[in-house]
């Protein structure tokens, strides 16, 4: 099988991941829960992801590295430490519904900011004429997870800063493949999965909490600290980490992370992205697909999305899928993007630092039998 | 020997100031006080040898390490406030 479903995880991991999971699940118990060697080895290993995090992210300190089960739970914590009702929240026209959703249930008035695809400075324009003196909070994704369209997440950061904007960034689809720097950007928050560009196991996010954010817990329970008290702590990282921890998830995360670190985003990008745009030119090729591919290669990561003339895309993804090449078709659960972008629905191929060109000349091949 | 704990308000904490001080050269391990000592309870502390005390305060506060109240434990195990 082609694995190009790497925008909603990543199936291939580097080796050390797997076995850093499987260790973990033998040997380390639970972080700050007891004083022996099985307690301590999961407190270790833990600490050391939090270090890894904060090297690579810039957060400010370990402590404000906070694990979560995936970047919806990290964006419904963020999203929600403001009160939002009847507020204004400016987001992006791009995002998914791991940030409308928790919006839209906190009672928020959303406004969506979107220009034309891949033009980074008319986005940058539409968000900055959205944000408002009534604007209570922006949220916006680094990159589409539809079309791979990477947002100018470091301006928008200065414009909300000059404002007193707080600003929460999803980087589901650029952790591992984009820098990231928590407090260049000055957002309060910046939200990302650890099973995707991070290469870490399902059930594994990370949450970046900025030096002035709000802490708000999103759940309640035992943190291993202040224990007599009946209020969780008002301290990071456990404020935001009631209940045990997923010590295996976020050891294999800890070594995905040392391998993006090893490899460096810059390579990353260039690799998955080369592959992009090489299966686009495959694509358009067969006269079968059209495909949404940015004329500045700055714009876009190696997530390609495109149309295949005469057939919905849920049928090219399945029919695709039967010939062995996964990728994925529908709206890609961000409704506002296709909206944005004027579609209904696309096929997604989106590629890993593991995928080469044979991955990309497969996927063309399989296009032109349909 | 006597040792030193500098107490941390939480386990993160303390393995942050653990860690800074082993960068500093100075031999630190994470450790869980007992409860006479602990305030809210479940609290952790960072182990050093007496001769290190001032080089510690001064990594620490360099590094911008927050760090609590200050025990010492005497031969019989008992712990003692170290005022400030």
């Amino acid at each position: 099988m082609i694995w190009l479903d790497n925008a909603a995880t990543t199936l291939t991991k580097p080796y050390s991941v797997g076995a850093a999971v499987a260790r973990a699940m033998r040997e380390a118990a639970s972080v700050g829960r007891g004083a022996h060697r099985p307690g301590a080895l999961a407190a270790e290993t833990v600490f050391e992801a939090r270090e890894i995090a904060d090297s690579l992210f810039n957060a400010g300190g370990p402590e404000r590295v906070v694990f979560t089960c995936n970047a919806t739970h990290a964006l419904n914590i963020a999203l929600r430490s403001f009160d939002l009702k009847g507020k204004r929240a400016v987001v992006s026209g791009w995002e998914h519904n791991s940030v409308v959703r928790p919006l839209a249930a906190a009672g928020a008035e959303i406004v969506p900011a979107a220009g034309p695809l891949f033009d980074r400075e008319a986005n940058l324009r539409a968000f900055e004429r959205a944000l408002t003196p009534d604007t209570a909070r922006a949220a916006v994704c680094h990159v589409s997870n539809v079309f791979g369209f990477i947002l100018p997440v470091e301006e928008i950061g200065e414009i909300c800063r000059a404002r007193g904007i707080p600003l929460v960034v999803d980087a589901s689809q650029s952790a591992g493949v984009l820098p990231i720097d928590l407090q260049g950007v000055g957002a309060d928050f910046i939200a990302m999965p650890g099973h995707k560009s991070l290469l870490g196991p399902q059930g594994t996010g990370l949450l970046l909490v900025g030096e002035n954010a709000p802490i708000r817990p999103l759940l309640a329970g035992g943190t291993g600290s202040v224990s007599l008290s009946r209020e969780m702590p008002d301290f990071l990282p456990d404020a935001l980490e009631a209940g045990t921890h997923n010590v295996p998830g976020i050891a294999g995360l800890a070594e995905g992370m040392r391998f993006v670190a090893s490899r460096g985003t810059e390579a990353i990008l260039a690799h998955e992205r080369g592959l992009a745009r090489e299966a686009a030119r495959l694509l358009e090729r067969t006269g079968r697909a059209r495909c949404f591919i940015s004329d500045d290669p700055d714009a876009q990561t190696g997530v390609l999305s495109f149309e295949i003339e005469g057939m919905d895309s849920q049928t090219a993804a399945l029919r695709l899928g039967e010939a062995g090449v996964a990728v994925r078709g529908g709206l890609h659960c961000a409704p506002l993007a296709h909206e944005s972008a004027g579609t209904e629905g696309t096929v997604r191929a989106s590629f890993s630092v593991f995928n080469t060109l044979s991955d990309a000349e497969g996927l063309a091949r399989a296009v032109a039998r349909l | 020997m006597l040792n030193y704990f500098i107490m941390c308000r939480s386990l993160t904490y303390a393995q942050k100031a653990a860690r800074v001080l082993e960068r500093s050269g100075i031999a630190a391990s994470v450790s869980r006080p007992p409860a006479e000592v602990s305030g809210e309870g479940c609290a952790y502390a960072v182990r050093i040898a007496e001769k290190n005390l001032p080089a510690a305060l001064v990594a620490l506060k360099s590094a911008g390490v927050p760090s609590g109240k200050i025990y010492m434990t005497d031969r019989s195990g008992h712990y003692s406030e170290v005022p400030g």
